[in-house]
């Protein structure tokens, strides 16, 4: 048990300055792929064409009547909405928060709620609100983080195996199989064993499996993509491999990785807490709704607010990831257009 | 159907074989030399013929490939190493908290039967409705929340402020089965919800896939009455994506046996990993990891079959 103190306390340094320093490289990122990555316009028409010549929409390109399914998806709304609201407390957590998340005060120990302390206080006297408010920032960070490196790995690998196809689609697929033989939280839990607890171990580890689901569903919709006419024609035309690849099938691939992506940031957060409730996760002084319930569990009889209040932010912000995929999954797929009304 | 499913038991065991590989090495991505690091407390470490006899005496010595074929001869020969922590040989442990997790695996996938099964019939039969709405919000609630937080709302309800089951602990089934029913309880609901909220989905799509067949057409139109349409000729092809969810439904027991057996603490294989990671027992760890794997594996093979069995098209494939 010692062991993981001592680098619980090693990490616990680096841990408050390090953690916000890539969200910069992240935004970055998100907006090279909405960016980049986004249909062109001559696509566009062609796909429409073949669309009429087969009676039936493919995929669906464009975000504008995207946005527009989604918007009409009830649940989904309800999600992008608490997605918003717990986004906001990450990133405004030291405006919002009323007090400072690592302040004690020990003698206010254990408190229901009061005027001052809208949650009541913890074991140590720090104010449970303020803690739930900067708890949202490592289930974001590791939410948003994790699922954008399994992303990129995933996309990268399952589009060189769907479009080269033969032995290293076969290499790959076995890869994926086996990976897959693992669970999330177990596959997690043996990698915090073998390379110690902390939240970029953690990352790293969800990543590590997280690829494989990318890169089987971006492989399917590749193997789909690339015998569609315009793909032949940029064939015919003869441009080069890679830039069929990524202008050309990527981005008409794209579509199911969203959804993928919505839910899996959602698996990464349930993950991430369930570690932390075990006893593996961020490091003790930083604040994260996991690490709270299994505090909070212990004095269940005497403050249960302490483990309800942790536990109902982990379940909602999973469950607006599990809301936002599935309207995204409605709005994507053309055989439900016009028949979900939710 | 005998050749498929002799297909399907070789590609499994060729996965398998991948899975020990990566079990091996992940075991063995530890930074840092193991011996050093086991014998810290006990010897001089500046004395490297100590250090150099013990790695011969465990065969560390020895190329990695090497090392591979005699861990995996002796796994397969039934020697799992003994724990770090007790001393005990793993295997033995291993049986004697196998039955615990499975009474606790089949106890949840009674629970999602109850109550996925239903949830989602009545989806599928009143579907656009408000109630299929709220239906389908409450499966992707039961998806979402994480099993270990309703484990202690569970607590708090029914052992806190009604104390109707005890909060924790587990009873043998064989000591006392009134106990041991009570005891299981709320841990097997916990761990069958998720599933439940799942099957609800796939029972409620599945169906609604088979309700749009020509042949439900013709039976209505012939004047079969609903409830024998729904009950016989639509029961076996909507249950064929539902025996999908069957199998994954295990696997996710196996994450949440890991949670809510430390919950409510009991003495499990997943309580007995949760364990050993804190411990760094690595020979333990090994033990569940193949467990885990060889669990998921069989319940993927045990599908791809009953898939063949219920859809012939698959066979051909």
């Amino acid at each position: 048990m010692n062991l993981w103190d001592a680098d619980e306390r090693r990490y616990a340094q680096i841990q408050n300055r390090d953690i916000f320093k890539y969200w910069s490289h992240l935004g970055a990122f998100i907006f090279f792929f909405c960016v980049h990555l986004r249909p062109n316009k001559k696509e566009l028409k062609m796909h429409v064409t073949t669309e009429q010549i087969e009676g039936r929409r493919v995929s669906q390109v464009g975000w504008r009547p995207l946005v527009r399914a989604i918007l009409r998806h009830r649940l989904s709304v309800v999600g992008i909405v608490i997605i918003f609201i717990i986004v906001v407390m990450a990133v405004f957590a030291p405006f919002l928060a009323p007090y400072d998340p690592n302040k004690q005060n020990l003698y206010k120990v254990l408190k229901g709620p009061s005027k001052d302390h809208w949650l009541g206080t913890d074991n140590v006297g720090r104010d449970l609100l303020s803690r739930v408010i900067y708890g949202a920032r490592i289930s974001m960070y590791v939410g948003i983080v994790s699922t954008t490196f399994a992303a990129f790995i995933g996309i990268l690998i399952g589009l060189i195996a769907g479009y080269r196809g033969g032995a290293i689609d076969n290499l790959v697929m076995r890869i994926t199989d086996t990976f897959m033989c693992f669970p999330f939280l177990i596959f997690v839990l043996a990698m915090a064993a073998a390379l110690g607890p902390g939240i970029n171990n953690i990352i790293i580890s969800i990543s590590l499996l997280g690829w494989t689901g990318f890169a089987r569903i971006i492989r399917g919709q590749v193997l789909l993509v690339r015998e569609l006419p315009y793909v032949e024609a940029a064939r015919a035309v003869g441009m080069s491999k890679y830039r069929i690849m990524f202008k050309h099938v990527l981005p008409n691939s794209l579509a199911p990785v969203i959804v993928a992506a919505s839910i899996t940031i959602g698996a990464a957060i349930l993950t991430e807490s369930s570690t932390a409730f075990l006893g593996l996760g961020v490091e003790p002084p930083t604040a994260s709704w996991g690490k709270e319930l299994r505090v909070g569990y212990t004095y269940l009889e005497r403050v249960p607010l302490f483990s309800i209040a942790p536990g109902l932010m982990i379940s909602l912000a999973v469950l607006a990831f599990n809301f936002l995929g599935d309207g995204l999954r409605d709005a994507l797929d053309p055989r439900l257009r016009g028949e979900t009304k939710k | 159907m005998q050749r498929y499913i002799a297909k399907r038991l070789l590609y499994s065991l060729l996965i398998l074989l991948l899975v020990t590989v990566l079990v091996f090495v992940m075991v063995r991505i530890i930074p840092g030399d193991p011996i050093r690091a086991a014998m810290q407390q006990n010897v001089d470490l500046t004395d490297n013929k100590i250090v150099e006899e013990v790695r011969a005496r465990y065969g560390l010595d020895r190329p990695i490939h090497v090392q591979f074929a005699i861990w995996l001869r002796d796994f397969l020969r039934g020697d799992w190493g003994k724990s770090l922590q007790t001393g005990e040989p793993v295997l033995n442990m291993f049986w004697r908290r196998l039955p615990i997790t499975l009474e606790l695996f089949v106890g949840a996938t009674l629970w999602a039967w109850i109550i996925g099964f239903p949830l989602g019939l009545i989806g599928a039969l009143k579907r656009n409705s408000f109630l299929d709405a709220s239906l389908t919000t409450v499966a992707i609630a039961g998806v979402s929340i994480p099993s270990f937080w309703e484990g202690i709302l569970l607590i708090y309800l029914f052992a806190v402020l009604f104390r109707i089951f005890p909060p924790s602990g587990f009873v043998p089934l064989f000591e006392d089965p009134w106990m041991n029913l009570k005891s299981i309880l709320m841990p097997t609901f916990v761990m069958g919800t998720h599933s439940a909220g799942l099957l609800a989905r796939y029972v409620r799509s599945s169906l609604l896939e088979v309700l749009r067949q020509d042949f439900v057409r013709t039976a209505r139109a012939k004047g079969v009455p609903e409830k024998v349409v729904i009950l016989t000729h639509t029961a076996k092809p909507a249950m064929i994506p539902v025996v999908t969810v069957i199998g994954l439904a295990w696997s996710y027991f196996v994450a949440g046996s890991f949670l809510v057996e430390y919950v409510f603490a009991i003495p499990g294989l997943g309580r007995m990993g949760v364990d050993a990671i804190f411990a760094r027992d690595f020979p333990v760890i090994q033990a569940i990891l193949m467990a885990v794997a060889v669990n998921v594996l069989l319940m993927n093979l045990l599908v791809d079959i009953l898939y063949g069995y219920l859809d012939p098209r698959v066979r051909v494939h």
